[in-house]
């Protein structure tokens, strides 16, 4: 367990926060984050790279470069670029259901608009959800009107239907499993498994026979560790975290939930579960006691304002415990003991944990 | 009454909250467009949310594109003394704390209410002050500038001020026998915010300062004394002390020949440093002997009068030769014996007048009904023709006249003001809060402290990121509370799913389901008339509205493919995943999961199976055209396929009744075919015929088996 309370800074932003990521670190004195905002008075959403400096006792945000974005940002993806450590490729969708790639220059300091995709013909009304994959070349979208775009990112810039469900189903959220298969979250606790190879429609279903008939929810956020390919955890409505395996498609394990089949006896939260990530911290930290069949840890925002790692068979340690909705979060790739999360009450908090 | 309009037939005595019609000159809006532009065919106008207007333009045909709409934000642009961001963020830091003290307000019995409910007053009034700016933060340099008098801090907010007078004056019951001092105190704080329109000694003290610089003997100068006066008679004590060591008689070089006068100086600054102030504790930069106990201070009071006047007889004044030292020091020791032609002397506004009295002439003064009487003297003394908002609170407190400083309060400072300050007045004052609790009529019956919540959570609710916190405020207010949090929460746009999900969540913490209920309605028929059926469904189905879900399932069967051979029904799979198990509500589309079933095992008939499998599917198919659900346009598809069922060649699967039911469905069939408006199915022109006569067949084979 982690007795060490994490050290919180909060940075009050003027805007509301619709998404946020960290940037590829360029060295540990200067670190940066990506902010979707959407400034209320102006009516004018955008997205800007800040340079954070930590510090024990008074760390700083400063903004350092600002593109702006035709409508609210849904979802935010970043990739590394291999070849050059200070430039970021950046995947945003956004509500109006264009999509934007951008590039930050976090030496210079400059963000700039590569390419979009217009509104017309790619997704009708909001983008759900995107993901990149791990080489940035291939960018996977869905949406609430049902379909499933695959960007290409390579010389020919284009996107190509995987599949439209003409609205029967609604997409909230996307993953990458491998390079070739991606996991969708829908209504009623849904999950589906593609894989292109396979094209005309999805894989393998998950349907939330385990809610036996009481109120059935959505999945916000899924997320896949890079070691285990074919497990996938899910957060969505009333609090439900479960792990899905691929290979065992009838039996998902439950890790929170109220009042849901067979929840555990310990839960988190009790309502929405904005976005789900598995925390490379807490793992590291234990790695030697885990066997392969346990779910790794992993951490959760809730709307009643509680940011906590869950494991399972273990209780739900809390990180922070906010009187408004925590919206995002994001886990530095690089330094996995720091965690910046975007605050209903337009500001933001970075924490760093520490070992006892 | 404040906030309400008099009943005098306007239409404005139909809205609880009052405006003004005064008349204002135009103001010109730009309108940024990204895509249209003009000439435009055709422009309405309409209200969004608060104090927007959305306006709609359309383009004439043939123009590039077909128009837009954009929102005008009608909102001062050059705003108040605290920026919206600013004030976003009091009012979310206000929500944790105003919950706390509403939530202890329940179970507190009277007599422990009376005891211990100003302390929670207390808790809550610091959280809330901490949110209207740093409080001042004296960092004191390593090397002190001994010519620095005004420390470096932010400009205090009158809206802080506000709220420190009125905690002073009624949460907080510790300083209730110190109230001069506390007043005192808050002077030295909120002067500055004086000076933007009226002479202040804080505005004189600031040129004063800039000057010191270049200053070389400032003893000569009449202003240095002046200003030293004025800090004195203020009750700024540390000020004057700092500038009395400006003197130079310090000076090293001077010592020798100017003993009389430093040791004047010196003996002054001592019965300064020295003067017994009634408060319980003092901060460590300001200076005085404390005494918590009237008779000690009185005692002390004494003593330190007697010195005063032993030192403005001494025979050490005929040797000093300084003149403008020996008067400055003699008016200085008169404002300190209280003479009050020399306090007004020396001070600018009546507050610091006000104040100059309370520390030299009535000390002991206790009550407002006297500090009220001797404000009034002050107010005589030094007039002033435009009353800054403050001292409209102050006057208002001192009078004892509830009625003035809630008007002032919401007149000045807002309702974020009034609804807050609301709960230091009830702590404070009997009469407040019977005036505050008592129902009246001409508000509907409503009582003061809820009207101004409400209007408090119109506010908040005309703003797309304040909507959130107003049911903290809405669910406080006994009487009108409820209805308008269900507006509230009807006025979301359903299209923002995560506005949505976020309504529903304030539902659930507020136990009010059947609004979320509605809301799940509302979104599910947004989605149908978007084209996104399984979201819709979705809702609907969490709606529990059977009646919807019935009536989107008619329409919702046309597109399905009715043909087992018909490849395009693997896309419903997915709604279908989404109906769940039994127990949930699907209304007609039930019908989807067994007709998804029954195609299932049909699938298998085709690819050859054993006949108790083919039993099995053959009682599908009776439980299919039995139930009641099973939309009409599909029997004959239903039947066309299972014609290998019905001519299974071991036996028949089928007996006599369920035969005959199935003849019965047909002959209904076969009389709707006749009605106008009925749509022959895509299906062989002799699918019908050869139904009839497989089951015929049947029927035949059945008796001969029984």
């Amino acid at each position: 367990m982690e007795h060490n309370p994490p050290q919180v800074h909060k940075f009050p932003q003027d805007s509301y926060v619709d998404a946020l990521r960290w940037l590829p670190q360029l060295s540990t004195f200067s670190r940066h984050v990506l902010l979707a905002s959407y400034d209320s008075e102006t009516s004018t959403p955008s997205l800007q790279t800040l340079t954070f400096s930590p510090s024990e006792t008074a760390p700083s945000l400063t903004p350092q470069a600002s593109a702006p974005a035709p409508s609210r940002i849904t979802s935010l993806k970043i990739s590394p670029s291999p070849l050059s450590p200070s430039r970021a490729l950046i995947a945003s969708a956004t509500f109006s259901g264009s999509l934007l790639f951008l590039s930050a220059d976090l030496i210079n300091g400059s963000l700039d608009l590569e390419f979009s995709l217009p509104e017309l013909g790619f997704h009708s009304g909001p983008v759900s959800a995107i993901d990149l994959n791990d080489s940035g070349s291939e960018c996977v979208s869905v949406g609430e009107d049902g379909c499933v775009n695959l960007v290409s990112l390579s010389v020919s810039k284009g996107f190509r239907r995987v599949y439209d469900s003409k609205g029967l189903v609604s997409y909230s959220s996307v993953k990458w499993a491998s390079p070739v298969e991606f996991v969708t979250g829908a209504f009623g606790f849904g999950l589906h498994w593609w894989d292109q190879r396979k094209p005309g429609g999805p894989v393998a279903l998950f349907k939330d026979d385990w809610t036996k008939g009481s109120a059935s929810g959505i999945v916000h956020s899924i997320d896949i560790h890079s070691s285990r390919k074919h497990t996938c955890v899910a957060g969505g409505s009333s609090g439900v975290v479960f792990a899905w395996d691929i290979r065992r498609p009838k039996q998902p394990v439950m890790l929170s939930g109220v009042g849901i089949g067979n929840a555990p006896a310990y839960s988190a939260v009790e309502s929405d579960i904005w976005e789900v990530h598995y925390d490379n911290y807490t793992h590291s930290s234990k790695m030697s006691s885990s066997s392969s069949s346990t779910i790794l840890p992993a951490m959760i925002c809730s709307e009643d304002g509680i940011l906590a790692v869950i494991e399972q068979g273990e209780e739900p340690t809390e990180l922070l415990a906010e009187p408004c909705a925590i919206n995002n979060f994001d886990i530095d790739r690089e330094n996995p003991s720091d965690v910046i999360c975007s605050l209903e009450w337009e500001s933001l908090a970075i924490l760093t944990r520490r070992r006892a | 009454m404040p906030g309400v309009t008099s009943d005098s037939g306007e239409f404005n005595s139909l809205s609880i909250v009052p405006h003004s019609l005064e008349t204002q000159t135009p103001r010109v809006y730009p309108l940024r467009t990204r895509r249209a532009a003009p000439p435009f065919g055709r422009v309405s106008i309409s209200w969004a949310r608060g104090n927007t207007l959305r306006v709609s333009l359309l383009q004439p045909e043939g123009a590039d594109s077909d128009g837009e709409v954009v929102e005008v934000n009608l909102t001062n642009a050059e705003g108040g003394e605290i920026p919206e961001a600013q004030r976003r963020r009091i009012a979310y830091g206000s929500v944790t704390p105003f919950a706390l003290l509403q939530s202890r307000k329940n179970p507190m019995d009277e007599l422990q209410y009376d005891k211990t409910w100003w302390v929670h007053v207390m808790e809550y009034s610091n959280e809330i002050k901490s949110l209207l700016g740093a409080s001042k933060s004296y960092i004191t340099p390593t090397i002190e500038d001994p010519k620095a008098l005004l420390k470096d801090v932010e400009e205090p907010t009158s809206l802080k001020a506000a709220w420190e007078l009125m905690e002073l004056f009624y949460a907080d019951k510790q300083s209730q026998t110190w109230i001069p001092e506390r007043l005192l105190d808050w002077l030295a704080d909120f002067d500055c915010l004086l000076s933007a329109t009226q002479p202040t000694f804080h505005a004189r003290l600031v040129s004063f300062q800039k000057a010191l610089v270049t200053i070389q003997e400032v003893e000569n100068y009449p202003e240095y004394w002046e200003v030293m006066s004025s800090a004195l008679a203020v009750g700024w004590l540390d000020i004057v002390v700092k500038m009395l060591r400006l003197h130079g008689s310090y000076q090293l070089d001077q010592l020798g020949t100017r003993e009389i006068e430093s040791g004047l100086v010196e003996a002054v600054a001592l019965l300064i440093s020295q003067m017994p102030r009634l408060r319980p504790h003092i901060s460590d930069e300001k200076l005085g002997e404390c005494y918590s106990t009237k008779p000690e201070f009185m005692k002390a009071w004494e003593k330190w009068r007697t010195q005063i006047t032993k030192l403005d007889c001494h025979p050490y004044w005929l040797q000093c030769d300084h003149k403008q030292t020996r008067v400055g020091l003699k008016n200085m020791i008169q404002i300190m014996l209280g003479n009050a032609n020399v306090l007004s002397n020396a001070t600018y506004h009546w507050i610091e007048l006000y104040i100059s009295h309370l520390l030299y002439i009535r000390p002991f003064t206790v009550g407002l009904e006297s500090m009220y009487t001797l404000a009034q003297k002050c107010m005589h003394l030094k007039p002033i023709t435009n009353q800054h908002k403050l001292m409209g609170l102050l006057i208002g407190i001192l009078e004892e006249n509830t009625e003035v400083v809630l008007a002032e309060c919401s007149r000045s400072f807002g309702p974020w003001m009034i609804t807050h300050a609301v709960e230091l007045l009830t702590a404070g004052s009997a009469q407040a809060e019977m005036l505050l609790h008592e129902e009246q009529s001409k508000i509907g019956g409503i009582c003061i402290e809820e009207l101004h919540r409400l209007i408090y959570a119109q506010i908040l609710s005309s703003h797309a990121l304040t909507w959130n916190i107003a049911p903290i405020y809405l669910t406080s207010c006994m009487k009108q509370g409820l209805g308008l949090l269900e507006n509230l929460l009807y006025k979301q746009p359903v299209q923002h799913h995560q506005v949505l999900l976020k309504s529903i969540e304030i539902c659930r913490l507020n136990g009010i389901d059947y609004v979320s209920r509605h809301m799940m309605k509302i979104a599910g028929v947004h989605y149908w008339k978007h084209g996104k059926k399984g979201s819709a469904v979705f809702w609907l189905q969490q709606a529990q509205d059977e009646v919807r879900l019935n009536r989107i399932a008619k329409h919702l069967f046309d597109f399905v493919g009715k043909s087992v051979s018909d490849e395009s029904f693997k896309q419903w799979e997915g709604m279908i995943e989404l109906l769940g198990t039994e127990s949930k509500t699907a209304g007609g589309l039930e019908f989807l999961k067994r007709y998804r079933d029954f195609r299932r095992s049909l699938q298998q008939v085709q690819d050859g199976i054993t006949t108790d499998d083919a039993r099995k599917t053959s009682e599908a198919l009776i439980s299919l055209m039995k139930n009641p659900s099973t939309p009409q346009q599909f029997w004959l598809h239903l039947l066309y396929d299972s014609l290998r069922l019905l001519n299974w060649k071991d036996h028949p699967l089928l007996n006599v009744s369920q035969t005959n039911l199935l003849l019965n469905k047909l002959q209904e069939l076969s009389l709707a075919r006749l009605l106008p408006g009925y749509v022959d199915a895509d299906l062989p022109p002799e699918a019908f015929k050869s139904v009839r006569r497989a089951l015929a067949t049947n029927l035949g084979r059945a008796i001969l088996e029984e």
